[in-house]
């Protein structure tokens, strides 16, 4: 059928990477010594002891600076290879990339207006 | 160069979403925002008026590669998108005002929402389609949500949003193997597919055809929709019965007969089957209930299902049919949802008790709630009468007389809890109730709402040539 030789290659290709891990990872369950201490059992991070209890709630303004983040990140995705083939691109593609770049404005100014900036 | 043209409803209804989003930033922080309403109403009027000239004989105009398509068809259910949201708009803005503590984003997901119904519309292929139906649903998750002052909105919100995503997930797994059986996403590739009739392409169609279902709130795939209903800002739910259900029927409407229209043999039946459990369990459902929205969910259910048994006829006719049925459904709605919201506003509920006692405090709108649940129930002269005729006449013609019997004798039982409603309005008053009716002050843009609503059902149901000729000028782009 259809689907076996269009899609066949991309099957074997998920077992692979599948198959790949576990290989790694299952010689080495096996094989590595086990020597547990306490020191050994703490969380790391970043090298220094962890202070107080690791299940504490995030200020939501940090989820709110990701988004933000994002709206900037996807404006670099689209921006870069814009500008690469702007030559062949033309005036066209520039008025769009205008009202692109406007509807993100839009974006940022909103959560500007709405106080998602604001560090409270 | 893309022809910008077909899509330029599209663009105008997003330009009013922008426009909404950024009067929101610009008037004063703590001023109402009823501005952002007539904007969005007059907005939404010229989009209306404008969508007239662009229906058209020959062939229609397509975008992105024929992955959109513009056709009359398309146009049709537009307008009725557009008439709905512009009547949902209107006789909302008190409700809006009292309840919703951000206006400006309220109107803004609502236009995000009426765009991706028009997307649904227009596609003409599954991709297309599923962005469309993401668009509307992931609005209406939003919106059903936004009674910050009420646990039930955020509760329908939540509910919605999971039913919704397990139903999505349904159908993405279904067009998927759909795409593997024709190697297309294009309705008219995969009709010409012979692929499709292996296994393979079959359990894609049942697992689109139950994700259609989920999205129409066909029984037994129903279970969220009451909760749902009645939870939602009362506007949300009339938009949740018109818009969301409208645009639900006119992409599966178009699924069905441009991409599987051969393999017509295994989903007709099924499909018969399921109107007729739709319109006899919604309507034995509704019977039992007090609060008029979750009432008329049920009911909705059951629109459902007649609308499913004018698509069954799979023809011109049948089609005609279910898009009259879907606008005149759309006026009925209008005013029965006008007065629930008007009631809502003043009193606080949507009960039976709410409901008590308004042909004397408001005539007008008892007289209106009378009229559209009348209209529901398809009882003459009103449009609901028309509508169901030419749904069971074609049902009828094509071999499906059990069905129309079914619907004919379902409409009947339907009345009872219909006119349960209009006797909590109408009957006499105990003293003490007396005293308590106090009256209900209707503003203007409500009274011009179910005025209008009422013309309209009672004006399609004397002289209903006007509508079917439309719909017939819809279907003629239609079938290639």
């Amino acid at each position: 059928m259809k689907i076996m030789g269009d899609f066949g290659g991309l099957g074997i290709f998920f077992v692979v990477t599948l198959i790949f891990p576990i290989t790694a990872l299952i010689p080495a369950f096996l094989l590595q010594p086990r020597h547990p201490t306490k020191q050994k059992g703490i969380p790391y991070e970043c090298g220094v002891d962890t202070i107080g209890k690791t299940y504490v709630q995030y200020r939501i303004g940090y989820f709110l600076y990701a988004l933000i983040f994002l709206v900037f990140d996807i404006e670099t995705v689209f921006l870069y290879p814009w500008a690469v083939r702007f030559g062949a691109l033309g005036l066209f593609a520039l008025l769009e990339m205008f009202l692109f770049l406007g509807i993100l404005g839009l974006g940022l100014w909103y959560a500007w207006k709405k106080g998602a900036l604001s560090w409270k | 160069m893309m022809n910008f043209w077909a899509v330029s409803t599209e663009i105008l209804i997003l330009a009013l979403m922008v426009a909404a989003l950024a009067m929101d930033l610009i008037l004063p922080k703590e001023g109402t925002r009823r501005g952002i309403a007539y904007v969005v109403i007059s907005g939404l009027l010229a989009t209306l008026v404008y969508t007239f000239g662009l229906y058209h004989t020959g062939p229609s105009m397509t975008f992105f590669g024929g992955l959109f398509i513009a056709d009359n068809y398309a146009l049709f259910f537009k307008q009725l998108f557009i008439v709905g949201m512009l009547f949902s708009v209107l006789f909302s803005m008190d409700y809006v005002e009292k309840y919703i503590e951000s206006p400006g984003e309220f109107y803004t997901i609502l236009m995000s929402a009426l765009l991706g119904m028009c997307v649904m519309a227009s596609a003409n292929d599954l991709l297309t389609l599923f962005i469309g139906l993401e668009l509307m649903t992931i609005s209406f998750y939003v919106l059903v949500g936004q009674r910050m002052d009420d646990k039930d909105s955020g509760e329908a919100s939540v509910k919605y949003l999971i039913v919704g995503a397990g139903s999505t997930a349904v159908m993405l797994y279904g067009i998927s193997l759909v795409y593997g059986a024709s190697g297309s996403l294009d309705f008219v590739v995969i009709c010409r597919s012979l692929q499709m009739f292996f296994s393979i392409g079959l359990a894609g169609v049942v697992l689109v055809m139950i994700g259609f279902f989920f999205k129409l709130s066909v029984i037994p795939f129903h279970m969220w929709a009451p909760d749902v209903y009645q939870g939602a800002p009362t506007p949300i739910t009339a938009l949740l019965a018109m818009g969301s259900k409208a645009a639900g029927i006119a992409v599966f409407m178009r699924v069905l007969y441009t991409a599987f229209p051969l393999l017509g043999a295994y989903w007709l039946p099924v499909l018969a089957v399921f109107a007729a459990i739709c319109m006899v369990g919604g309507n034995i459902m509704a019977i039992r209930q007090t609060d008029v929205k979750r009432m008329l969910a049920y009911s909705s259910i059951a629109q459902a299902g007649y609308m499913m048994c004018g698509i069954v006829s799979a023809d011109i006719a049948g089609m005609k049919a279910v898009m009259f049925y879907a606008m005149l459904y759309v006026f009925a709605n209008v005013g029965a949802f006008a007065v629930l919201t008007c009631v809502e506003t003043m009193r606080g509920g949507t009960t039976h008790r709410h409901m008590t006692g308004l042909a004397q405090s408001a005539p007008i709108l008892a007289a209106v709630m009378t009229i559209s649940l009348l209209s529901m129930a398809g009882i003459p002269p009103t449009a609901g009468f028309s509508g169901k005729i030419y749904i069971f006449t074609a049902a009828v013609e094509r071999g499906y007389l059990w069905l129309a019997f079914v619907g004919f004798v379902m409409s009947m039982i339907s009345v009872y809890y219909y006119l349960l409603v209009a006797k909590a309005m109408y009957r006499d008053l105990t003293p003490e109730e007396e005293a308590e009716n106090t009256a209900v002050k209707i503003p203007f843009a409500v009274r011009a709402t179910v005025l209008l609503s009422v013309i309209a059902t009672i004006g399609t149901g004397i002289y209903p040539e006007l509508l079917a000729s439309l719909t017939n000028l819809a279907s003629q782009t239609f079938m290639r």
